[in-house]
């Protein structure tokens, strides 16, 4: 063997591997947990993610906790919490390595709580919450936090869609009214297209969050990923149904181009530019409407379905859980109820544009205009089925491949539902 | 005790090798046969499993095509046009101090900024590509009275038409032009160092010989440029086949994996399977070294660098 070759080798196996690793990161630097400081005070180690734009900005996590903390620890002085904010893309990790560690949270605060349900981890929901707390909650978003009947999951902030609609666009059209009925969306979409409006319709089945889209066009047509008896049924002739409708919609040039490439933020862009007529969207997408041209000149209404508006949405939400490690579910519970029933559940809805997950919150904010149609859809909402194992895989193939529905439907849909019923 | 003496020069560099490039590999193999949660927890072996899995996703057979083709023709390409321009800048010209720094630039920015900026000028509401091809079709419209959309132009924004990243079939060529655009300057001045270790005796042998120009490069620059343009290309192959961040940036492998190669999609199945996505690094690994070893086969790597 000669030498070079080998040196070849070594250095394309180099680049190789250099390449591969540049994804990992995250040192979990959990501290130590200084449990007792003696004279009965009780330090909680809490984590939770960051919903602002990141550290040092004015909307920062860390600032925002350490505002209700501080607020808290005057109410409780025998209580001292110590929040560490970590941004989304490494939270998962990070948790994972202080529980591998030994060293879970006291509280965490994070997208998914199944994971730890299994191995024991975690409080149930009613040792650390006072029984007036848990049934404010929605029921609906409650159940979702349940592992074989019992709550383990606190429903933390949720979000929701509606359809957002250019007003400006629509009077140019000469549509009155805006559609409650797919009928009415396609005579819309039309009109818009025929005034020269370029996106009628802005349809974003792209990586980004096609499995939302997709969904709430489901759920026009009575369908969803699976059927009321919790069989995946992404196949469904509703389904199919639904997605042929759209092919004609995108056939006719009525919504947004090749719209299995597009990501959802560059058609809520477009739509803040005043380039497409109506485009589904949430709470979140207020603040990016509002700094484009179409401040003050969108209307929001419930989604249209097939035969009329929706009388559900698509809910997402994030939790907040308690894990028994270090044994202070009194503790844990003062802090919880100070923060659903103070000023912070409110603060963290009005700061990031997020939904409340009470129904003494959604009370709250039922004067806002904007919001009334979310709030209104809120407690009846649908949910991904998350909670199923396959969800992770069969999402990620909805998010590559959801796209090419609006080309073949049934053969789209058909292979997507095999993904989700194999092994 | 002398004999030993060489180990603690070279040792560091062999720890450093095995801890940084050995050791990856061999996890990376590790992991291929392990069934791993998403949450990164390792639930025990898997057997052939994950590669079973792999093999049998429909995309599959098309990626690996898609990448051999996507490595061929944008390295191809790189290559001839590295070739023609380092001719060129080995030429004195007027102004040939600035034309090499601003053949640097794309070198110098990064490839995900590049990419990015790309995608913005081909965007269909408000790129400036687009914005170009409808203010040509507005000419051609008005003057000519031709339908700019005869020509490839557009007659209006945000349409199908415009949007070029959207198509598999238009949506390629750009990538490689851009895979193109950020290679070609490394390669050039790979060239231009391999021009300039040309002895110019050859060529006045050759002239008083009466070569023809053309002769003269075939026979000479060529031939002589080999080990150069062989350490080019070569490192060229493994940079493209590994390439992430233009078609992250650009198309996310979208529509479906029509504009996926093996890398893209090894990342895809990061978020749904990492003991699959593991299987697809071997494979990946195993392809860029069948790759290699072809390339070398093929320019007699032996003979020409050594």
């Amino acid at each position: 063997m000669n030498k070079k070759l080998v040196g070849a080798a070594l250095g394309l196996a180099a680049t190789v591997t250099l390449a591969s690793c540049g994804s990992g990161s995250g040192t979990g630097t959990a501290g130590d947990s200084g449990d007792k400081a003696g004279g009965g005070q009780v330090t909680l180690k809490m984590v939770a993610a960051d919903y602002g734009d990141g550290p040092g900005k004015p909307n920062s996590g860390q600032k925002f906790w350490d505002e209700v903390v501080a607020e808290f620890e005057k109410a409780n002085p025998a209580i001292n919490v110590e929040v560490t904010v970590i941004n989304w893309n490494d939270i998962d990790k990070q948790v994972a390595t202080m529980v591998q560690n030994g060293q879970p949270p006291d509280i965490l605060q994070t997208g998914d709580y199944s994971g730890f349900v299994k191995d024991g981890l975690l409080h149930k929901a009613e040792e650390v919450l006072s029984p007036g707390v848990q049934q404010d909650l929605l029921e609906k978003f409650a159940e979702f936090g349940k592992v074989d009947g019992v709550a383990y999951g606190i429903p933390f902030v949720s979000s929701a869609r509606a359809l957002f609609y250019n007003k400006e666009l629509f009077t140019k059209a000469g549509v009155a009214e805006p559609p409650k009925t797919w009928d009415e969306l396609k005579a819309a979409a039309q009109k818009l297209k025929d005034a020269g409006v370029s996106q009628p319709f802005g349809l974003p089945l792209g990586q980004e969050e096609a499995q939302a889209e997709a969904f709430l066009w489901m759920l026009g047509n009575g369908g969803g990923y699976k059927d009321a008896s919790g069989k995946w049924a992404i196949n469904s002739p509703q389904n199919v149904e639904t997605f042929t409708f759209l092919k004609g919609m995108v056939d006719a040039g009525l919504t947004t181009p090749n719209p299995g490439t597009k990501d959802r933020k560059t058609v809520w862009e477009d739509f803040a530019a005043g380039k497409v007529g109506m485009a589904n969207g949430g709470p979140m997408s207020i603040p990016i409407f509002d700094a484009g041209a179409v401040k003050d000149k969108y209307g929001v209404v419930a989604i249209p379905g097939k035969t009329g508006p929706l009388d559900t949405t698509l809910g997402v939400m994030d939790w907040i859980m308690a894990f028994n490690k270090n044994n202070h579910p009194e503790e844990i519970k003062k802090f919880f109820d100070y923060f659903y029933t103070g000023p912070a559940a409110q603060k963290i809805v009005d700061l990031y544009k997020l939904l409340p997950v009470t129904k003494s919150g959604i009370q709250k904010l039922s004067g806002d205009e904007k919001l009334k149609p979310f709030l209104d859809a809120l407690p009846n909402a649908s949910f991904y089925p998350f909670t199923d194992p396959k969800w992770s895989e069969v999402n990620t193939q909805i998010k590559q491949t959801m796209g090419g529905a609006v080309q073949d439907p049934a053969k789209v849909l058909g292979e997507l539902q095999k993904v989700a019923e194999a092994g | 005790m002398k004999k030993l003496e060489p180990l603690a020069w070279v040792g560091p560099a062999v720890v450093l090798i095995a801890a940084v490039v050995i050791w990856p590999v061999v996890e990376m193999i590790r992991s291929s046969f392990l069934k791993i949660s998403r949450f990164g927890v390792v639930q025990g072996p898997n057997g052939l499993a994950n590669y079973e899995k792999l093999f049998a996703e429909k995309d599959f057979a098309d990626i690996m095509v898609r990448s051999v083709i996507w490595v061929v023709a944008v390295v191809g390409l790189t290559v001839l046009i590295s070739l023609a321009l380092a001719q060129l800048f080995n030429q004195r010209f007027p102004g040939r101090k600035v034309a090499r720094w601003a053949l640097i630039a794309p070198w110098a920015a990064s490839v995900l900024m590049t990419a990015i900026v790309f995608k913005w000028m081909l965007d269909p509401e408000v790129g400036v590509i687009n914005l170009i091809r409808r203010d040509l079709g507005t000419f051609v419209h008005d003057v000519f009275g031709v339908d700019p959309r005869s020509l490839g132009l557009l007659s209006a924004m945000g349409g199908e038409a415009a949007d070029q990243l959207g198509q598999a079939s238009t949506a390629m060529p750009w990538l490689v032009f851009v895979a193109v655009f950020v290679s070609v300057p490394f390669t050039t001045y790979a060239l231009l160092a391999g021009l300039a270790t040309i002895p110019s005796e050859v060529y006045e042998a050759a002239r008083m010989d009466g070569a023809s120009r053309l002769r003269t490069y075939w026979s000479i620059t060529l031939p002589l440029l080999r080990p150069a343009l062989t350490v080019a290309a070569l490192i060229n192959v493994m940079n493209v086949f590994n390439s992430f961040p233009i078609i992250w940036a650009m198309t996310r492998g979208q529509p479906g994996y029509d504009t996926a190669t093996s890398t893209i999609f090894m990342y895809i199945l990061k978020n749904s399977d990492i003991g699959e996505s593991a299987a697809m690094s071997v494979v990946n690994f195993g392809m860029v070294i069948v790759l290699t070893a072809i390339f070398l086969k093929v320019s007699r790597w032996k003979q020409e660098v050594a």
